[in-house]
Order: structure tokens, then sequence, then C-alpha cells
């Protein structure tokens, strides 16, 4: 139920979204889709990186200072949040100035 | 393939992961392959309980749910002890809290054990065993999340006890709600990686 919820409220904002956009579109929908991707690709690397490198700092202060540092730390749902903000800021930086 | 390809690609898998997961039975089926099923708690010499958090003295949904599950065994008479585990932040250790809230349940202080010392699950089969093994309690009921109980219960088989699984669900495995689905999708990829740490780490 909760399922086909959220699948008809994206899909109307979505509708709406688009129909809003139609005439000011300054690119095709499949290369909006494809960026979006690209963004969420990179996303998904900052998050590997993000949790890798949190793992190796926890492993490291256990190492070096003998003093106990929970590996769940690293489990908090922000650090996703976090990864794609990193992402957009990323793929905005790298996009050419806009005239 | 260029970078922004490899780039469309993971991001395409991503999306493709997050909408199975999160809106097609996949997490429900991946949690039945690695939970095995419940069966019904049998008398042993201590109920443990594992250590799920405490955040400035108010226990995580987690470790309440864990408490209460203890507490219920207890009230069944399906063992003499109770241990309460759990390390402390700032302010009252875990273990403590959960004491409070057995006393307040009607548990007696007598057949309350907290142990605030073990931090990581390794650690708490170590604890328990010095707690236990001592009163000759070999045979126990060990009560956490069911995601939980498998990396648990072969931590403390290792320690030297006999288990009696006795799992508290975190998440039903059943469920159809996306965001419960996500969160037991997380729980179980948390545990695969934890079971491989300790493979590796050679305490499994």
């Amino acid at each position: 139920m909760e399922t086909a919820f959220i699948l008809v409220v994206t899909a109307l904002s979505t509708l709406a979204a688009a129909l809003a956009a139609r005439r000011r579109a300054r690119r095709s929908l499949r290369s909006a889709m494809g960026r979006a991707l690209e963004t969420i690709g990179l996303g998904a690397v900052f998050l590997c990186v993000n949790i890798g490198l949190g793992f190796g700092l926890i492993l490291l202060v256990r190492v070096v200072t003998g003093r106990f540092a929970s590996l769940y730390k690293n489990d908090d749902v922000t650090i996703l949040a976090v990864s794609m903000l990193q992402a957009l800021v990323f793929q905005w930086w790298r996009e050419p100035e806009e005239r | 393939m260029s970078a922004r390809g490899a780039l469309r690609v993971l991001g395409g898998a991503t999306v493709a992961l997050f909408v199975a997961l999160a809106f097609t039975p996949l997490t429900n089926l991946l949690y039945r392959a690695y939970v095995p099923p419940a069966t019904p708690p049998e008398p042993a010499a201590a109920i443990v309980v594992l250590g799920a958090g405490v955040d400035n003295g108010v226990l995580t949904d987690s470790s309440l749910r864990r408490a209460f599950g203890g507490v219920a065994l207890f009230r069944q008479g399906l063992a003499p002890l109770l241990v309460m585990l759990g390390p402390g932040g700032a302010g009252r250790s875990e273990a403590e809290v959960r004491v409070r809230l057995a006393l307040d349940l009607g548990v007696p202080a007598g057949a309350l054990l907290p142990d605030p010392r073990g931090r990581t699950t390794r650690d708490e089969a170590r604890v328990s065993w010095e707690d236990l093994a001592p009163r000759g309690a070999r045979r126990i009921l060990l009560v956490t999340a069911s995601e939980h109980m498998p990396r648990a219960a072969a931590l403390f088989r290792r320690a030297g006890f006999e288990v009696v699984p006795a799992a508290v669900d975190d998440e039903p495995g059943g469920t159809s709600r996306p965001q419960a689905r996500l969160d037991l999708a997380r729980n179980l990829l948390r545990e695969l990686l934890a079971r491989a740490y300790n493979r590796v780490a050679g305490y499994l």
C-alpha cells in the first residue's frame, strides 16, 4: 500500500513538473536523465569512499591509540545525504559556466 | 568507456538497486536467506541481552526492544538470571538503564546482572563468559536482533556457551514498507560486513 502510494504521488509530481517545464526546457529529457545518473553515480562513489575512509580511520585510531572506537560510527544514514551533496557540488563545479 | 559513461552506468545501477530494495520483495528474500527461522525459546541457566546503544541515558529503539524481550523471557520463567549488557557513553551505561527498567517491570534485583564492559559483540561474549562460567551457567538464552543473531550466536558458542537463540525483530522480515525494507537491507549489509571483518580477523 505504501509502495503504491509513494509511486502514485511521485508520478503525479513528475507529470506536473514535466508539463510546467516543457516549454522552458533547454536540453532533451534523455540528456537530463543522463546527467542525473552521472550525479547519482558520483554520489555512490563518494559514499563508498566516505565509508571506506571511515573504516580506515577508525581502525587506525584503534591500532595507534589502543583505544576503542566503534565501527558503527560509520553507520549513520546522514553519510548518504552528505555524499549526495558532495556529488552535486562536484558535478556543478565541473560543468561549464552558463552564459 | 569514458568516465562520464561509467558514472552513468553506476548511477543507473544505484537507482535500480534502490528501487529493487525498497519497492520489491528482494530485501525480504535476502532476509529469509540470511536469518534462520525463529524457534520457540527453551529453558536455560541465564538470559543474556546484548547491547544496542544508549544516547544520553535514553535507550535506543533496538536496545529497548531487546531489553523487553529479555524481561519477557524472564517473566515466562525460562531462566533465573537476567544479564543486561551495554556500555556507557555520557551518563549512565546502557546496562544500568536497562536494569532500572527491568526493576520497574518487576524483575527482582537479585536476578539481575548488569555488565557495561562489552563494547563489541565479541567483547560481550567474553565478559558474559567471565560473569557466568563461575556460576556454572553455560546454557544461555541469547537475546539480540534477528539479523545480528547468526554472528552473535557464533561468537558466544566460540566463547564456550551453549546458545539458545531468542531473537527480537528490529524490522519485521516480511515488511512491505519501503523505508522498513531499506532499514532491513542496511542492517543485513552491516551484518555481512561485520561477519566478513570477524572472519578476516580470525574471531569466527
